[in-house]
């Protein structure tokens, strides 16, 4: 196949930027991401983990069975930073991704 | 908020583990990020066949509000356009609905996301007119718009085939079924025998070597059986199926094993569906690929071991009724796939240390036959 065809949509990373970054020793999908971008977009790799584990295993000739997916984080969907933060002015920012978390009064508002 | 039952999902899986749960007594919250319940039920506008023995054969849709209405008397609150976002160091569920976010302390949760259309690639498929043969099936039959004239689909599953049917039902011209293997993946043969009489080629050892066009697809390439062939195409649809969706899991740090016949990559789970993380539970196609009978069991298994394990049945009432659902689990699913019921077992026997009772029976009747 034409090593231009994209792979990534969101970043527009195509198979011969991926087979670079093998060649270059990428050897999870995780490190192509490091290396490329790839995965990093607005849809963090919901459409192109399989097609990239795809290459991998491929390239690599390593079965697809010893190739994970890469590491998911928070926020698991696109949001807005106002909605991580709380709703009292005065409060720090309390979010999903902070040590504290919203208090008992803070809860009854939606 | 507070609840004793958190379900992430308000598909058929969701929806049916909400009403098993609640009829227990079970205080449960149901989150969806659409503005309506449902999931994939939304657009099946086919008859499901293999649904459990408590549900007449009946279509997608009305399915849909059956599992809908039987909540309404039943102490659920339902959150829909709210998506679980991540999680607290707490162990609280973090839920957005785009403006806040609101934490959900919940006793158990039952994880329902279901699963996502695997992607293809060929040159050209990022244009317009390129699209899964689910997001086909969405224009088509919830938004009733026909997404193309002249289509192909890519891929041969029974789900394809069946929105091919439908394409065709809706006036689109299906130009062809390109299948990469030597014979179709889908076997339902009333659904084949209607594609053929309708005229439509199946291209077997067949794939397309490109899609072109000026800003949306116009033209198709395919290579059969060695020669090439040029098809005026507007609308590419790719079946080649389903696999779990993960993130949910992962933020819940639950442990993951690889079971092809499954969808791939997905959770480990026990005879109880729950995961290796203490009162996380799965249901449906999350938990594995299957049909709708054993997307709306494994969710019954999941609410009764919630219900036991929050002291609403008890032991022995449970485990009868979990083997009676995995029994009926394993006859719904091995009439589509023996391969799918072993990729099951095999998962929750490497998962399970100790190999329970309930487990090596259903060993013994996948290897054996009942």
């Amino acid at each position: 196949m034409d090593a231009s065809t994209i792979v990534c949509k969101c970043e527009e990373i195509n198979i011969a930027e991926i087979e670079l970054a093998i060649k270059s020793g990428a050897n999870t999908f995780d490190d192509i991401k490091r290396l490329t971008r790839c995965g990093m977009g607005p849809c963090q790799a919901k459409i192109c983990t399989n097609l990239v584990r795809q290459i991998i295993s491929e390239s690599l000739e390593v079965p697809l069975s010893e190739i994970r997916p890469p590491r998911l984080r928070m926020p698991l969907k696109p949001t807005r930073i106002s909605a991580l933060v709380g709703n009292e002015v005065s409060s720090s920012v309390i979010s999903v991704f902070s040590e504290s978390a919203p208090q008992e009064d803070d809860e009854n508002h939606g | 908020m507070e609840t004793d039952l958190l379900i992430i999902g308000g598909g058929p899986a969701g929806l049916h583990a909400a009403y098993v749960a609640a009829s227990n007594g079970i205080k449960t919250i149901v989150v969806d990020e659409s503005f309506s319940l449902g999931g994939q039920l939304r657009q099946q506008t086919q008859r499901l066949t293999n649904l459990p023995k408590q549900f007449d054969s009946q279509i997608g849709i009305t399915l849909m509000q059956t599992l809908v209405e039987r909540l309404t008397d039943l102490d659920v609150t339902i959150l829909s356009k709210h998506t679980m976002i991540g999680t607290y160091k707490d162990g609280r569920i973090g839920v957005s609905n785009g403006q806040r976010t609101i934490p959900i302390s919940a006793e158990k949760v039952i994880v329902t996301t279901g699963a996502a259309e695997e992607a293809f690639v060929f040159p050209g498929w990022t244009l317009p007119g390129v699209m899964t043969i689910g997001a086909a099936q969405i224009v088509m039959n919830r938004e009733h718009v026909i997404p193309g004239k002249n289509a192909i689909i890519i891929g041969s599953n029974d789900f394809a085939l069946e929105v091919g049917k439908q394409l065709i039902e809706n006036g689109v011209s299906l130009q062809g079924v390109i299948e990469n293997e030597d014979q179709l993946i889908g076997c339902k043969e009333e659904t084949i025998q209607f594609l053929k009489e309708a005229g439509v080629p199946i291209y077997q050892n067949s794939y397309v070597t490109q899609a072109s066009g000026a800003g949306e697809v116009e033209k198709v390439i395919i290579n059969h059986n060695g020669s090439e062939k040029e098809m005026e195409i507007d609308l590419v649809c790719i079946g080649k199926g389903l696999t779990p969706i993960l993130e949910p899991f992962e933020i819940l740090s639950c442990d993951f094993a690889y079971e092809k016949d499954l969808g791939g990559w997905l959770p480990q789970y026990s005879t109880l569906m729950e995961t290796s993380t203490a009162s996380i539970y799965v249901a449906g196609n999350a938990a594995g690929i299957t049909n709708l009978g054993a997307i709306l069991l494994t969710a019954e298994i999941a609410a009764i071991s919630v219900a036991e394990s929050l002291g609403r049945q008890c032991k022995e009432e449970a485990t009868e009724k979990r083997e009676l659902l995995w029994q009926e689990l394993y006859h719904l699913e091995s009439a589509d796939s023996k391969a799918k019921f072993h990729g099951r077992i095999k998962l929750m026997r490497e998962f399970q240390d100790n190999v329970d009772i309930q487990l090596s029976k259903l060993f013994n009747m996948s290897v054996g036959g009942v």
